[in-house]
């Protein structure tokens, strides 16, 4: 199927309406344009999160696939299980044809508890996809820090005062992480970017092994903003390279997008309440020091990428 | 006198101050309104518990977000950790320094800190371990549940060990028993459990933190604070050694023998010449209240009796009672956990019935006053 919005507009949805997620919600949306490059079965399997609660309030589902979620910390353990049974079961001939496997979690149930699981299913070299919808912070619980979470954040555990400006460390670098564990496809992405993303998708469902996509979805009520920017923060966050898009392919680092002009972070921080006190003139030097923290993370992904900063064009 | 028909704070309060000394009966500040999760976390600042661990999960992140914004006020640490697990443990960690340190969750993330708690009993350190409790098996609901009984009663992680268990049954109460769980922890070098609920630690009351009367806690010569001209010491539960660990786990036992004895706290409402005795904790025992007042008004003879410290349940109040009463009632927010402990107090002298449901929702006056007065007419 040609990756183009006529096409896309004919699939059937695998994610039906009347789920109980925030209007908004940006996470949904990544949600259903992974879903938008499965052709054929697949099983999904998610962590404790926004995207469980919200679809699955049994006796109801959202879910028209088939569909697991056991506890917070193990969404890598579950889909490996299942995994592996349908493994077992093809070998003796039970199942027939081929059967995609796809994990959900969000920042908390990949970055911070669920970590050691997602670790030990790539290690041990299942052949399914992990998709972290990334919101940057717990808000299923209400909005606490974890460690996605940005620097100076303002969220309920991790709240901004006279004295401590939010969070006070910055995010982990989960992509990273899991480019270490050498399998044969990753990549960050950002839904504003459909095509880059299901693109992404598609091509990691066609690799046999661990794959992971790290997404970034926006969260209006967490990050304090309005609910119809939920893709162009997104977008900005990308353009400010806070967010690079780039793949990794059998240790193949690519970048998937240069941005014409690299914005300031400060563009993406000032429409966005949870950083509302880095904008006041005594936090400007917190906000250089995200600046330049953002600045060095972008000249490592570049070194890697093989890119150079001159094809930035103004 | 250890047990006495009375309003319950009052009475609680003047048990207290007569038996232990620990607490003071003048309020420290003006009641204010608060939820319980906030209120225990105030009453553990006030206490001195200098770490706090957490880790979001409804319904308890009223506690969490309200230390993270108040600990740093006070110069004290918050630490939002990865996972429950590592909440358990940085508790470890900070106990292991002779530090107040407590930490909180509910059901499904006190499931995962069951190993920490079984390392800090076996290790004889201090802690205060919260569980806001919500309805299970698995990932259940976010409503109110009291079917963690066993778990916390029983010890719930692996060895044999126990835990003081404090269930309040308003939001003052949590506050006080928020006191106390830190003194218990520290006199007994014990990991003590308070065991609230969904609704507990989400409704909100007038609170006086009321602080308790200095102790007389003995000196912490055990705490690994830098063995600088001293000799080493060591905390540990691995004891390899022939009759070592039994040795250990003697002393263990001989601990929770005097905590048998000294600590039971419970209340005893209208039950001098009560015929069907209710028994009930936290936020059920509330709801019981009420249809005792009911059927009272009705001329029934019917009591209440609340445990307060789970473990070590008060078994021997519920022995004398079976002098003047007849039946006994269990009612609680699960499929009969607690009505155990009431049976084996008992200990078949009188019939024990049980109403309840498997929590995640919570029982109404209704519904226990229609089973209580079918009771009494059958």
């Amino acid at each position: 199927m040609p990756l183009n919005l006529k096409e896309l507009s004919k699939k059937p949805e695998l994610l039906s309406p009347g789920h109980r997620a925030c209007a908004g919600c940006g996470s949904v949306v990544a949600i259903r344009q992974a879903l938008m490059a499965v052709d054929g079965p697949v099983v999904l399997a998610f962590a404790t999160g926004c995207m469980e609660v919200s679809t699955t309030i049994y006796p109801y589902t959202s879910w028209r696939v088939p569909y697991i979620h056991n506890a917070f910390e193990n969404a890598g353990a579950t889909i490996s299980g299942v995994e592996t049974a349908y493994r077992a079961l093809k070998k003796r001939g039970k199942i027939k044809g081929d059967i995609k496997f796809i994990a959900f979690g969000g920042d908390g149930g990949t970055y911070d508890i669920g970590l050691q699981s997602l670790s030990g299913a790539l290690e041990r070299g299942h052949n399914f996809l992990y998709i972290c919808y990334n919101n940057e912070a717990y808000m299923n619980t209400g909005i606490q820090r974890s460690s996605a979470t940005p620097f100076c954040a303002a969220t309920t555990t991790s709240p901004s005062g006279t004295v401590i400006p939010g969070k006070t460390q910055f995010p982990k670098d989960l992509t990273a992480i899991v480019a270490a564990h050498n399998i044969p496809y990753l990549a960050q992405a950002s839904p504003h970017n459909w095509r880059d993303y299901i693109g992404k998708v598609k091509k990691a469902l066609d690799i046999e092994g661990p794959k992971f996509i790290n997404v970034l979805s926006s969260c209006f009520r967490g990050w304090r903003t309005q609910p119809v920017t939920s893709i162009d923060i997104v977008k900005t966050a990308v353009e400010t390279c806070f967010w690079p898009l780039y793949e990794v392919e059998n240790g193949e680092w690519k970048l998937n997008y240069m941005p014409k002009e690299k914005l300031p972070v400060a563009e993406w921080i000032k429409v966005q309440g949870r950083f509302k006190h880095l904008l006041k003139e005594e936090n400007k030097p917190l906000l250089q020091e995200f600046q330049d923290w953002v600045d060095k993370q972008w000249d490592i992904l570049l070194q890697k990428t093989g890119d150079t900063v001159h094809k930035v064009v103004v | 006198m250890l047990f006495r028909s009375n309003n319950s704070i009052l009475w609680l309060l003047k048990f207290r101050i007569s038996k232990f000394n620990i607490l003071k009966t003048e309020a420290t500040t003006e009641p204010i309104l608060i939820c319980g999760n906030e209120a225990i976390g105030e009453a553990a600042i006030q206490a001195g518990c200098l770490a706090y661990f957490g880790y979001p999960i409804t319904p308890q992140n009223e506690l969490t977000a309200y230390m993270a914004a108040r600990m740093p006020e006070e110069g004290r640490v918050f630490i939002q950790s990865e996972s429950e697990l590592a909440a358990i443990n940085m508790v470890f960690g900070a106990s292991a320094l002779g530090v107040r340190a407590m930490t909180s969750s509910s059901s499904p993330g006190i499931s995962l800190k069951q190993e920490g708690i079984s390392y800090l009993a076996g290790c004889e350190l201090p802690a205060v371990i919260v569980n806001i409790s919500r309805g299970g098996p698995g990932l259940g609901n976010i409503g109110p549940a009291q079917s963690d009984y066993f778990q916390a009663t029983r010890g719930g992680g692996h060895g044999d060990y126990r835990t003081p268990v404090l269930a309040g049954a308003s939001v003052q109460e949590l506050a006080d028993v928020t006191f106390l769980a830190f003194d218990l922890a520290d006199r007994y070098r014990t990991p003590v459990l308070i065991l609230g609920d969904g609704i507990l630690g989400q409704m909100m009351e007038p609170v006086k933190f009321i602080h308790p009367e200095p102790v007389d806690l003995e000196p912490k010569d055990w705490i690994l604070g830098g063995a600088k001209g001293r000799p080493p010491r060591v905390v540990k539960s691995l004891f390899l050694g022939t009759g070592a660990l039994d040795a250990h786990n003697r002393k263990l036992q001989e601990r929770y023998r005097i905590i048998r004895e000294k600590e039971v706290r419970c209340e005893a409402y209208m039950t001098d010449d009560a015929e069907l005795i209710m028994v009930a904790y936290g936020i059920t025992a509330r709801l019981c209240r009420e249809v005792v007042r009911n059927l009272r008004r009705d001329g029934h003879k019917v009591g209440l009796f609340r445990p307060i410290t789970l473990w070590p349940f008060p078994s021997l109040k519920i022995a004398e009672l079976c002098r003047t009463a007849k039946r006994f009632l269990s009612v609680e927010m699960s499929y009969g956990q607690m009505v155990d402990d009431v049976r084996l107090a008992v200990n078949g002298k009188l019939p024990v019935e049980f109403f309840g449901n498997g929590g995640g929702e919570i029982l109404t006056v209704g519904e226990i006053e229609e089973y209580t007065r079918e009771l009494i007419s059958s």
